[in-house]
């Protein structure tokens, strides 16, 4: 696979009067697992929203080199959110039918074949949530809920993956088989993988390019690049690229504390962001 | 005693009319509850005074003139929303406020509030014309093939927006459609349990159903089945006891919510919520 599966030119965001996004311009390649990092409030979310067309700001986006306005191919593309759609309510829908919806139908209102439930089937074995096919989507915990709605974002088989803060809810085993799962459909099938995270500690070693987002576009490249990238550092502060740095090559933080497992990377920058401003 | 009371015509056309308003309620109910959306019917009620005002002033039937009024509004509320992006139950509640403000301004030009509009406020069932029963079962009809067409579509919107917006649904169309559908539910409705009352038919019957039922469509069948009940024992409670039939159909679902929680409590006290799939 190869060829641009999302072109962003000149996107500028604001809500009201207040600018979320300014100029960003990039091209994630196909079979590109991007990280998206960077502060809260600094435009990840409506990025990420501006591409599947849920927000429509200045500039163009292409997805599969169709505008994004245009674009009809939806199949290709898989999209979990960072929080349930239904935490707090009861809403009468079983986890298989949930996945059912991550299918295109030609026609609304028929019925699923079986080839549909076997797609489904196949999606709950990846995500293992197998077991709970015939629960009440609502009456699941948020983590299983989660691993559930990884499963719809699969089922279509789609091309690009794009998730925002999807491991937020998960406990310490769900996480690492998500992120084992999404690097294995990275670089098994080649799907292309859009991932807002904060876990760049475990995730770091599937990712293949960074993007930092805080209003404008602060980085897009390589893993490597970043920790040797000028913009970066003077974001930053040269300490938080080498507690990133340390953290994807060794697993710990140099300071030699114990939170890495939990806050990864941008954790780390936060707790020590003195040292960070300092450097 | 039912024989005689199912002889009179204006009892069979109010109870025909109230079985038809019941189930155009319930069916749009369910999904309006599930998009939090239910207060809707509440807002639109309101201008409902406008229109029937405007009615009584002119010399029209309150029912054509507050049509396009109801319908007006109701796109009123979708623009809000979209355009200024309010909550929407802030944008419900300034088409609701302005609604009633105009109709109490337009009452008082017309000389004050007379007997006609207190059956339109409290609601008089059995003053319900041919017309208004043809014009119900119209509205039924062409509700009914919208579900069967868009079941899918508005199930999976219903669920999350976002998501179904991903798979190439028309979320706003949708939505519009089902606003609209709202704003003849409400106009058809107030005669039957009075403007006050409306939106008390669209969310009581949808919250029982919910309460109880495991599927979707179950929701759909139960809340269809609360509705045409609470309608059929309230006309002939009030006929019995000579009680305003508004006020007694929205007392009885309110004896079926209660029912409903203990009945919902009492089964899955023990099994659902501790019975939850450990992660």
């Amino acid at each position: 696979m190869s060829g641009a599966v999302v072109e962003a030119k000149d996107v500028c965001f604001k809500y009201t009067r207040t600018l979320v996004l300014e100029n960003v311009s990039f091209c994630v390649q196909a079979g590109d697992y991007v990280g998206i990092i960077g502060p809260n409030g600094g435009g990840k979310t409506t990025l990420l929203k501006l591409i599947l067309g849920l927000e429509k700001g200045a500039g163009e986006i292409k997805l599969f080199g169709t505008p994004v306005a245009k674009f009809k191919d939806w199949y290709k593309i898989g999209y979990l959110a960072q929080k349930s759609p239904v935490s707090q309510s009861r809403f009468p829908v079983s986890v298989e039918e949930v996945v059912l919806m991550g299918l295109c139908y030609d026609s609304a209102h028929k019925d699923p074949t079986a080839a549909n439930l076997k797609e489904v089937y196949r999606a709950l074995r990846q995500t293992r949530t197998l077991d709970l096919a015939k629960c009440i989507f609502s009456d699941l915990s948020v983590g299983q809920q989660q691993r559930v709605l990884l499963a719809r974002a699969l089922v279509s088989k789609p091309q690009l993956l794009i998730l925002d803060e999807p491991s937020a809810a998960m406990d310490a085993t769900s996480r690492e088989m998500f992120f084992d799962l999404l690097g294995e459909l990275n670089s098994k099938y080649g799907v292309t993988i859009l991932l807002i995270t904060h876990d760049t500690g475990e995730v770091g070693k599937y990712i293949s390019k960074f993007m930092y987002i805080d209003k404008e576009l602060v980085f897009f490249g390589d893993k490597q690049q970043f920790c040797h990238s000028q913009k970066v550092a003077e974001k930053l502060g040269a300490f938080a690229q080498h507690t990133i740095d340390h953290l994807h090559n060794h697993g710990r933080c140099p300071l030699g504390c114990q939170c890495e497992d939990v806050h990864g990377a941008f954790g780390h920058v936060a707790a020590h962001g003195a040292e960070a401003k300092h450097d | 005693m039912i024989s005689e009371f199912l002889s009179y015509g204006f009892v069979q056309r109010g109870l025909m009319a109230g079985s038809l308003v019941a189930l155009i309620c319930a069916l749009l109910g369910v999904f309006l509850v599930l998009k939090r959306l239910s207060l809707i019917g509440d807002g639109l009620s309101h201008v409902c005074l406008t229109g029937v005002a405007l009615g009584l002033l002119t010399q029209t039937s309150p029912v054509y003139m507050s049509l396009p009024v109801v319908l007006a509004a109701s796109l009123g509320v979708l623009k809000i929303m979209e355009k200024i992006k309010i909550y929407g139950d802030a944008a419900i509640g300034i088409v609701s406020a302005a609604g009633l403000a105009l109709g109490i301004l337009i009452t008082a030009i017309a000389g004050g509030f007379n007997a006609d509009l207190f059956g339109f406020l409290f609601g008089s069932i059995l003053t319900v014309g041919k017309t208004e029963v043809f014009l119900c079962a119209l509205v039924l009809a062409a509700l009914l093939l919208f579900l069967l067409f868009f079941y899918r579509d508005l199930v999976a919107a219903s669920f999350d927006e976002a998501f179904a917006h991903t798979r190439g649904i028309k979320v706003s169309r949708l939505n519009a459609t089902l606003i609209v559908f709202t704003s003849m539910a409400v106009v058809l409705a107030f005669k039957v349990v009075g403007i006050f009352l409306i939106s008390a038919l669209i969310i009581l019957p949808p919250v029982s159903a919910l309460m109880l039922a495991k599927t979707f469509k179950q929701v759909l069948g139960l809340a269809c089945v609360f509705g045409l009940l609470s309608v059929w024992s309230g006309v002939y409670l009030s006929f019995v006891f000579n009680i305003p039939s508004g006020a007694t159909i929205i007392l009885i679902n309110l004896l079926f919510l209660v029912v409903s929680f203990i009945i919902s409590r009492v089964g899955r006290g023990y099994g659902k919520r501790e019975g939850k799939h450990a992660a």
